[in-house]
């Protein structure tokens, strides 16, 4: 019995409890209306404006470099041009049409005089059609890309000992690294001198001539020639004219040991 | 057998190295072009200086070598707030890291030190390639000259020179060339020099007459004018002499005389047979006399093509309105360049592919009528307009590197001097005292 009225039995007084937590809700209730009312009459019409605080809507941050977007160029399809591309396809055989039957004489028939039978000569006048020569010869300006392909970008350029892009070792070889201004100059240069309005305005974007030429110790530019046409000729033109107009791209770096260095530059519509 | 097999090896190491050294001599460069090409960035911080009274030299040297190369147009300069707080004076002070990285974000740092020992102002300066931390040095100079503030200016221009050298594809700077101009500020229209950047202005001739249309020969030794004395003569002053030199009167009215490149020849216009015509006459001695145009209507204003010498272009007013018209230095094979309008003082670019000159596209009543510069493609006939800011816009004279035009523009209300790119970009005003014409800019 002890224990059951024990369960019962009040032990804790909450009612003081209870009265504190009421004042304190009504004061926290209170406190958020009086808030209100301050901020509606003080700032609510100002919010976003100048006097709001915290330093306006928006904000600029300094970005280093925003990616453009890339003009869409159309590029060539490597796989799936209309180049005839250097393999070569089997002739098609002609089908050689059977010689004239010769109509069995007939019993009752008399056989034509005039008709001969044939003679060996006849024979040779049917000779078989001539084979058809392969036609693998590149027409111009519609072959595939000379080595590699290289970015659009403009700023790329890729470097190697020799021409194909085979990199063995290093030996000397490193100038586009060592004297990436000057590459640059080259490049600019050229540019400068490349004017566009000579191109064809019907020329379609992603058009690519290769130009190569070589640079000799004193920065005078030899050896232009067309690598690789785009097949626009007012595009080759205007490539080699702008090789054509340039005197010199100043003397190659003192440091650099060797005679000449050699340019591939591609120019794009 | 096994001899046979060691020579054989020894054959192809031998080939081998033969084949090394052929594999390493040419060097591939590949690279190309489709949508132009951006501006080098180029930080340029103030030079560092320990020695005191040095302050004005140091000023005129930071101002001078950031307006030249602000002026080649090669450049995208970082903006000097942008630095890093050190600014290095030596190669041992610069932290490439600092430089390659935003703010400054910079491909290329040109810096250095000024000093005064004794009575020489000493210079370094280096230009470093920042994002190529291996071997950044692309130029390290010294200078040394007297310590005046004139010699300041002048090492800037040759520090600047140096680096539109490396940086512009073997560019010639223009920071040490002049420009020959006419002004009124003594009260008569005399022959004015300034470097090409507007500062030190000086006056050559004093004749208290009238003076047009100077020409400075390709060596800078002689200006070549027309001036009134008893009529429009031709004068030619020395400027090693610094005096007048004889040179033959022609009679008529003489005027706008045009140097050959080589400076062997000179042309202009006279009016010695009534109607004015184009001539040509030895520049030394000015005999020879050669008439090249035979055609009823004035001829004027001729230029010879300075990659050949082998064209002139001039001003005719055969079709009515004056036109430019080109033709061979003999006088033969006139082709007509403008077809409409009024145009006027043609200037041949150095590399004989473009002509500047002043064109009223649309003359007449009711028509707009501004003066402007034009560039026109000699063998297209292509022109781009380059001035568009009102006024009236003549005289454009071309720089010896070909990417500069001065040119002479009353926008402001008074004809003064104007330079601009090529491509009627970053057009700075370079005269402000008095009325400036007819500027001619020296070919070194």
């Amino acid at each position: 019995m002890a224990v059951r009225a024990e369960i019962f039995e009040e032990h804790e007084h909450w009612a003081t409890g209870l009265g504190v937590s009421a004042v304190l809700h009504i004061a926290l209730t209170a406190a958020i209306m009086f808030t209100g009312w301050i901020e509606f009459h003080h700032m609510g019409e100002n919010w976003g404006g100048e006097t709001s605080g915290g330093g306006g809507a928006m904000s600029a941050t300094l970005v280093s470099a925003v990616p453009l977007p890339h003009p869409a160029v159309e590029s060539q399809n490597v796989l799936a041009n209309e180049s005839k591309g250097l393999s070569q396809s089997v002739p098609a055989v002609k089908e050689t049409p059977p010689p004239e039957a010769i109509a069995i004489p007939d019993k009752e028939a008399k056989p034509k005089k005039n008709q001969k039978a044939p003679t060996p000569r006849d024979v040779k006048k049917t000779a078989p059609p001539p084979v058809e020569e392969a036609k693998n010869d590149i027409p111009y300006g519609e072959g595939g890309p000379v080595s590699s392909m290289y970015s659009n970008s403009g700023t790329n350029f890729a470097m190697g000992n020799t021409k194909g892009g085979l990199s063995i070792g290093s030996g000397g070889g490193d100038f586009g690294s060592r004297y990436s201004y000057y590459v640059d100059a080259v490049r600019r240069k050229v540019t400068e001198n490349w004017l566009r309005y000579e191109i064809d305005p019907h020329t379609p974007p992603g058009r690519k001539t290769f130009i190569t030429f070589d640079i000799n110790r004193d920065g005078s530019p030899s050896n232009v020639r067309v690598e690789q046409s785009s097949g626009i000729p007012s595009l080759d033109i205007s490539a080699t004219r702008a090789l054509q107009r340039i005197d010199t791209f100043g003397p190659l770096p003192g440091a650099y040991s060797g005679n000449k260095v050699s340019v591939e530059f591609w120019f794009e519509r | 057998m096994s001899f046979v097999m060691v020579k054989k090896l020894a054959v192809s190491a031998l080939l081998l190295l033969a084949c090394l050294p052929l594999a390493a001599q040419t060097d591939w460069i590949r690279t190309g072009t489709n949508l132009g090409v951006e501006k080098v960035r180029l930080a340029v911080p103030d030079l560092k200086s320990t020695t005191q009274g040095s302050e004005s030299m140091l000023t005129a040297f930071n101002t001078t070598l950031w307006n030249d190369l602000y002026q080649a147009g090669l450049f995208d300069l970082v903006s000097k707030s942008f630095n890093p707080a050190q600014s290095p004076g030596q190669p041992s002070e610069v932290v490439l890291s600092q430089w390659a990285s935003p703010p400054p974000n910079a491909s290329m740092l040109a810096f250095g030190n000024l000093n005064v020992a004794g009575s020489d102002v000493v210079v370094q300066g280096w230009l470093y390639d920042v994002k190529n931390p291996q071997t950044p040095q692309v130029l390290g100079k010294q200078y040394k000259d007297g310590a005046t503030v004139e010699n300041a200016r002048l090492i800037a221009h040759k520090f600047a020179d140096e680096i539109i050298f490396r940086l512009g594809g073997g560019l010639q700077g223009i920071a040490e060339t002049k420009i020959y101009f006419i002004s009124n500020r003594t009260g008569h229209k005399e022959v004015w020099v300034m470097d090409y950047d507007g500062s030190n202005q000086k006056p050559i001739t004093h004749f208290a007459s009238i003076v047009l249309s100077p020409r400075i020969s390709p060596d800078n030794s002689r200006v070549a004018f027309s001036w009134m004395t008893n009529g429009w003569e031709i004068g030619m002053y020395s400027n090693e002499l610094g005096r007048l030199v004889s040179f033959p009167r022609f009679g008529g009215t003489n005027s706008a005389p045009a140097f050959s490149s080589d400076g062997t020849k000179l042309a202009f216009s006279s009016s010695r047979s009534g109607d004015p015509e184009i001539y040509t006459v030895d520049a030394a001695t000015g005999g020879s006399l050669k008439r090249l145009t035979n055609v009823k209507g004035p001829d004027t204003s001729p230029v010879w093509n300075p990659k050949t010498n082998a064209q002139i272009a001039f001003v005719s007013g055969r079709s009515g309105l004056p036109q430019i018209y080109t033709m061979d230095a003999e006088g033969s094979n006139v082709q007509k360049m403008t077809d409409q309008g009024y145009a006027i003082s043609p200037s041949w670019s150095p590399n004989g592919q473009f002509l500047a000159f002043a064109w009223i596209r649309h003359y007449g009543p009711g028509a707009p009528g501004a003066q402007d510069i034009y560039i026109m493609d000699v063998a297209s006939h292509q022109w781009v307009q380059l001035t568009h800011d009102g006024g009236r816009n003549d005289f454009p004279s071309w720089s010896p590197d070909g990417r500069h035009i001065v040119f002479q523009s009353s926008r402001t209300g008074r004809d003064e001097i104007w330079s601009m790119l090529a491509d009627g970009s970053q057009q700075t005003q370079l005269t402000n005292n008095g009325s400036n014409s007819m500027p001619n800019w020296s070919s070194k």
